[in-house]
């Protein structure tokens, strides 16, 4: 047994070996390619190149800023070198009002230097590929409101098959028991990300720790995303409190359902055998339990 | 044609003398292991009263057997509908108080009890539970009669009584009772089987034994209620359900069931007999007052030459033939027509017969000597004058018809009447005779009855064909399938043969 585990063990260290091996070996027109595709899953909902400021900076020429290694210091880990007191990190806590970049799952010393390799190259160009979405300031058609209603309901499901953000959000004026309690309350999600902008972003690449997987596979057509937007801002521009069911009212909902559960059980089974010997006793007697 | 051979049982309740050791030897060799511990296999109730679990016979509470609807047979308590609908609830299961909470006494207090003004007693405490219990149900909590107020007025073979021949049931110097052991019935159409939803029942081919695959059960508990006879129990320590097996093990070796070797009456007899399989949907469907003879037509003569061909073409052995032409039921059910099957009317076809008791002797006294009621002061008094009515005993073994139960009773009786004439012959030989021919019966049956029933040795009364366990396996399984094969710690098999 002990000889066959240490096999075992050479064979996935060798293994290792020619995947690093290989790794360094990959052309460098993939490795861009794949760090292309990391920046656009994890990295478009808060910044552009080029394209202006979103919840973080327009990272176009970001290396003229700070120097390579502390970028790459912080890529790894935002909040440490926010907690470090580094008077940069601060002002970019401060510019984001108060929002400290995520720690990126699967962020590498290699991939952050393929990523600031990727923003160098990006920024020579004149229009980046990731220049953000534009946007009109337009107000929304009803159509598009409407379209985004129904999206959010998951009446009109999402193109590649992602699930209706109902399932586990709720906004104002649903009706009925209202969305899902698993994600936050979206009535004023377009008040909360500051714009259109913002919000087109961040539905472009959900970037939460719970939306991320799930919408990596099936993301968020862009004129889907424009509807939702157009939904979302209709609902912070109607205003009032966020109106959702209360802890009591849902208990009460509850509690009545099942009563009524069990009455309909009661009633289905109505003919069920109860007891015949309890009973004869009780007929014989009048006192069921003594006997 | 298509003959089978069943091992069938008849009870002959005029000799049941209600002493339960029938109840103990089943229970010490089967069913004395936790969670088995209310089964009983085997009981003796008291007629009339309810029995064991308490009503068993009201099928408007319990929902046993089956019932015919549109022309076909449908299970009172389950179907295929009904078994997804009820997956979480049966609502037709016995409740634990219809059978009894389990006990056993404190005994350690007998000799651990701190010293004190009294004697320790032994008090009862719950198997299922731990804590002292109140008992308020037995297995045979009506015996003889107790709380008869309860139980027995509530019998519900009382039904169609008028109230007076219910009061004189329990009324003084009328008061009657009579035992009623039971078995598994070993139906030809058993309703367990049709219930079970994990096909763990089956009716064994060759003997007709109904057993459960202890492997196969899940514990859907279908069977409990679909059986009328409340004949199969749910064990809640291993959490299937079990039945009497009639002791196969034992009929196996050639011995006859516990129950059955131990019975101090000689009430019991066991053979063989050869049924027509074919027919077992169409007697089902019978009306309720043509049943008992449907059933016997599907019983075959095993002297039949045709009979015999059509068993061995269908693989039943020469020898287990020549048991059925031995075969002591044979004899009580169809060719002296004195075994009637317990509540036919549930359609299950029983496999267990009962010879009806002869009510006790029935004497009054006015003013003067102890005379015999009936005609010409009768010592046998007319049957339709017994203590016990007819139609309660149509309820149980007629199916609610007088016709074959007063048949039976008038040849016992006249059986009675003949031995008379012979041993105190007060009763002359052409009376006797008269009464014969008038019960449908001859001098030479008579004797035969006569010596069946009080004469009956061990091997008369237990006719076991050879089981042929060896053919049986053979048809599931080849034996010579694992002769090549070793036990655990080889690789490889060892060389046989040249």
């Amino acid at each position: 047994m002990r000889s066959q585990g240490a096999g075992w063990f050479t064979r996935i260290t060798q293994g290792m070996g020619i995947a690093a091996l290989l790794w360094c070996v990959t052309p460098a027109t993939v490795q861009a390619q794949e760090a292309a595709d990391f920046f656009r899953q994890n990295c478009v909902s808060c910044h552009t190149i080029g394209g202006g400021r979103l919840t973080g900076p327009d990272l176009k020429n970001v290396e003229g800023q700070q120097d390579r290694e502390w970028l790459v210091r912080f890529m790894m880990n935002p909040q440490a070198v926010v907690n470090q007191g580094d008077p940069y990190a601060q002002k970019l806590v401060e510019e984001a009002r108060g929002v400290v970049m995520p720690q990126i799952v699967g962020m590498t010393r290699e991939r952050a230097e393929s990523l600031l390799d990727l923003i160098a190259a990006e920024s020579k160009l004149e229009s980046s590929q990731f220049g953000g979405t534009a946007i009109s300031d337009a107000p929304f058609t009803p159509e598009e409101i409407s379209q985004g209603r129904r999206l959010f309901l998951g009446e009109q499901r999402l193109a590649n098959g992602g699930p209706p953000c109902i399932s586990c959000h709720t906004a104002k004026h649903l009706g009925g028991l209202s969305g899902g309690r698993l994600g936050p309350d979206l009535s004023r999600v377009y008040e909360r990300l500051e714009g259109r902008k913002n919000l087109a972003a961040w539905l472009g690449a959900p970037a939460t720790a719970v939306m991320a997987p799930i919408f990596k596979k099936h993301s968020i057509k862009q004129e889907e995303v424009l509807a939702l937007v157009a939904y979302l801002e209709d609902q912070t521009a109607k205003g009032g409190e966020d109106m959702s069911v209360g802890g009591l009212t849902f208990l009460l909902i509850g509690l009545g359902g099942s009563g009524l559960a069990l009455v309909a059980f009661d009633l289905a089974w109505r003919r069920r055998f109860r007891s015949a010997r309890k009973e004869l006793v009780l007929k014989s007697t009048g006192r069921g339990e003594e006997l | 044609m298509n003959v089978r051979s069943q091992i069938a049982m008849v009870f002959h309740l005029d000799k049941c003398i209600g002493c339960h050791t029938c109840s103990i030897a089943c229970k010490n060799v089967w069913t004395d292991r936790k969670g088995a511990e209310y089964m009983w296999w085997n009981n003796v109730e008291t007629k009339p009263g309810t029995g064991f679990p308490t009503a068993w016979e009201d099928q408007e509470k319990y929902n046993g057997g089956w019932e015919l609807h549109n022309g076909e047979l449908r299970l009172k308590s389950t179907s295929k509908t009904k078994t997804v609908l009820n997956i979480f609830h049966h609502p037709n299961m016995p409740t634990m108080d219809d059978y009894y909470e389990p006990w056993t006494y404190d005994y350690q207090n007998l000799f651990n009890a701190p010293e004190g003004p009294d004697q320790p007693t032994a008090v009862p405490i719950s198997t299922v539970t731990g804590e002292l219990i109140n008992i308020k149900a037995g297995p045979n909590w009506d015996d003889d009669l107790g709380g008869s107020k309860i139980y027995a007025a509530n019998d519900p073979n009382l039904d169609g009584l008028t109230a007076e021949q219910q009061n004189q049931l329990s009324a003084v110097e009328r008061l009657v009772f009579f035992y009623f052991p039971r078995i598994c019935n070993h139906c030809l159409n058993p309703a367990c089987v049709a219930a079970c939803p994990s096909g763990a029942i089956y009716k064994r081919g060759e003997d007709g034994i109904v057993l459960i695959d202890q492997n196969r059960c899940r514990g859907w508990r279908a069977c409990v209620p679909a059986c009328p006879y409340k004949k199969v129990y749910f064990n809640w320590h291993t959490g299937k359900s079990e039945k009497c097996i009639l002791c196969y093990p034992r009929l196996e070796t050639g011995q006859a069931p516990a129950c059955f070797h131990s019975c101090v009456g000689r009430i019991r007899y066991l053979g063989v007999l050869l049924y027509d399989a074919s027919k077992i949907e169409e007697v089902g469907k019978m009306p309720a007052d043509e049943l008992i003879e449907a059933q016997r037509e599907m019983i075959l003569d095993p002297h039949d030459p045709e009979v015999i061909a059509a068993a061995r073409a269908n693989g039943v052995h020469d020898s287990v033939i020549e048991s059925a032409q031995m075969s002591p039921v044979y004899k009580f059910v169809k060719v002296w027509k004195i075994a009637l099957p317990p509540h036919i009317e549930y359609r299950t076809l029983p496999m267990l017969f009962y010879v009806p008791p002869m009510a006790p002797v029935m004497s009054e006294r006015h003013n003067g000597p102890v005379r015999n009621i009936g005609e010409n002061d009768n010592l046998f008094h007319e049957i339709d004058e017994a203590r016990v009515p007819m139609k309660f005993l149509a309820n149980l073994f007629g199916g609610g018809h007088e016709a074959k139960v007063r048949y039976a009773l008038r040849k016992q009786k006249a059986v009675r009447w003949y031995r008379r004439s012979l041993t105190v012959g007060d009763v002359t030989k052409e009376l006797a005779d008269r009464i014969l021919a008038e019960a449908g019966s001859t001098r030479e049956e008579a004797e035969a009855i006569y010596r069946l029933t009080s004469l009956c040795t061990f091997d008369e009364r237990f006719v076991i064909p050879p089981m042929h366990r060896e053919e049986a396996i053979e048809m599931m399984e080849d034996p010579l399938e694992h002769k090549q094969n070793v036990g655990f710690g080889f690789l490889t098999g060892p060389k046989r043969g040249l």
